[in-house]
């Protein structure tokens, strides 16, 4: 999948090794589910050289998450479009920096940052969460407060018209950004990819999920946000 | 078939005050109330407790309008009082006097704030964006952040 992976730990007596395991896991999840590698669980199960009941636990849960999403958004997610190979990435990536951020709690950690390519969890805070200006990379459209949780974003910015309406089968173009809060990532990131894919109205039903806030930037620039979104006050 | 006869008489005088049967008023405005609790809008259904109240007290007539309001009723979460405006023996509208204004009810519907975009830039602790790759990163918000950190 390759993205950046930035992490701050602030507790004492946390060591390297705890590091170490959490990106060994990011990579282990890299082999097992790419839908790029031929020798990937995922791409052995999509050319039908396993049965959905050879499947890991991993992947079986990975998988009920897709259709759970797929079923919520009336088909705009979905993760097996026509003529495409099965590609679970949407949710693999929320699910397994989740995961990653459990190695840390599981080892001590209590006060960090966990940045994956754009999505982050965090706990021990208040921390401030910059959300990246759909039109500008380096400025912010908004700054949110965050003490443990998770945000994730999907925008058109980075790659391009990537994620695509199930429904019709074209690139969803109805919003530049959505960034959703939620208590994990695994939420938060299907939540923001499946809410892009469905476009304006994705706004609406993301919003009505229980547990997520929601700030959406629509074609014509427009904001809307929940108002339980976390805007974090003016710094001091 | 002498002791059919007398059954079928028995049935037949049976049915007769059936027939003859006309619903009072006090079982008609029982009958409206059933009607507003099964009525499949989400107003009515949620104001039945108040409506079966003013409902037993409304006298009902064909094709006249009237308007009751519910008695008000101390919940856990506030106080609720409805209005229901009757049209013959049928409820038209519902509405609520009052409400509780507490995050059950008011959060019921998602309420969507709308903003301009800002662009703007303040002291952070991480960025959030979408997926970005390593290219993307060296140039990223988040790289500088590292990079201080580091």
């Amino acid at each position: 999948m390759g993205f950046p992976v930035s992490l701050r730990v602030d507790d004492e007596g946390i060591g390297d090794e705890v590091a170490d395991a959490l990106f060994a896991w990011l990579r282990e999840v890299d082999a097992r589910f790419s839908p790029f590698r031929p020798d990937s669980e995922v791409c052995r199960y999509d050319r039908g050289e396993l049965q959905l009941r050879d499947l890991s636990a991993d992947l079986t849960e990975v998988l009920e998450l897709c259709e759970r999403y797929r079923v919520a958004t009336g088909g705009a997610f979905d993760v097996r479009l026509p003529g495409r190979p099965l590609d679970p990435c949407a949710v693999v990536k929320g699910w397994s920096v989740q995961r990653a951020a459990e190695l840390l709690t599981a080892a001590g950690a209590r006060r960090f940052i966990l940045n994956a390519g754009g999505d982050v969890v965090v706990a021990g805070g208040p921390w401030r969460v910059g959300v990246r200006h759909p039109e500008h990379a380096d400025q912010l459209c908004t700054v949110l407060e965050l003490t443990d949780g998770a945000v994730a974003t999907s925008a058109r910015y980075e790659r391009g018209d990537h994620i695509v309406d199930g429904r019709t089968g074209t690139p969803a173009t109805g919003l530049l950004s959505i960034s959703v809060v939620a208590a994990s990532l695994t939420e938060a990131d299907a939540t923001a990819t499946a809410a892009f894919a469905m476009g304006p109205e994705g706004v609406d039903w993301a919003a009505a999920r229980p547990g997520c806030e929601v700030f959406a930037v629509d074609a014509e620039r427009c904001v809307r946000r929940t108002q339980g979104f976390p805007v974090a006050l003016a710094e001091a | 078939m002498k002791r059919v006869i007398p059954v079928l008489v028995l049935s037949v005088a049976g049915l007769i005050p059936v027939w003859r049967y006309e619903p009072s008023i006090g079982t008609t405005s029982t009958t409206t109330t059933t009607e507003a609790v099964s009525t499949p809008t989400p107003t009515a259904t949620s104001s039945s407790p108040s409506s079966s109240s003013s409902g037993s007290s409304s006298t009902p007539s064909a094709s006249t309008k009237k308007v009751v309001q519910g008695t008000a009723i101390n919940t856990s979460k506030g106080t609720v009082q409805v209005q229901v405006t009757f049209e013959g023996d049928k409820i038209s509208a519902v509405s609520m006097l009052q409400q509780p204004n507490h995050p059950q009810t008011t959060a019921a519907v998602p309420v969507l704030i709308e903003e301009t975009l800002k662009a703007q830039s303040s002291k952070i602790d991480t960025v959030s964006g979408a997926t970005i790759t390593s290219d993307a990163y060296v140039q990223s918000l988040q790289a500088a952040i590292d990079a201080k950190g580091a």
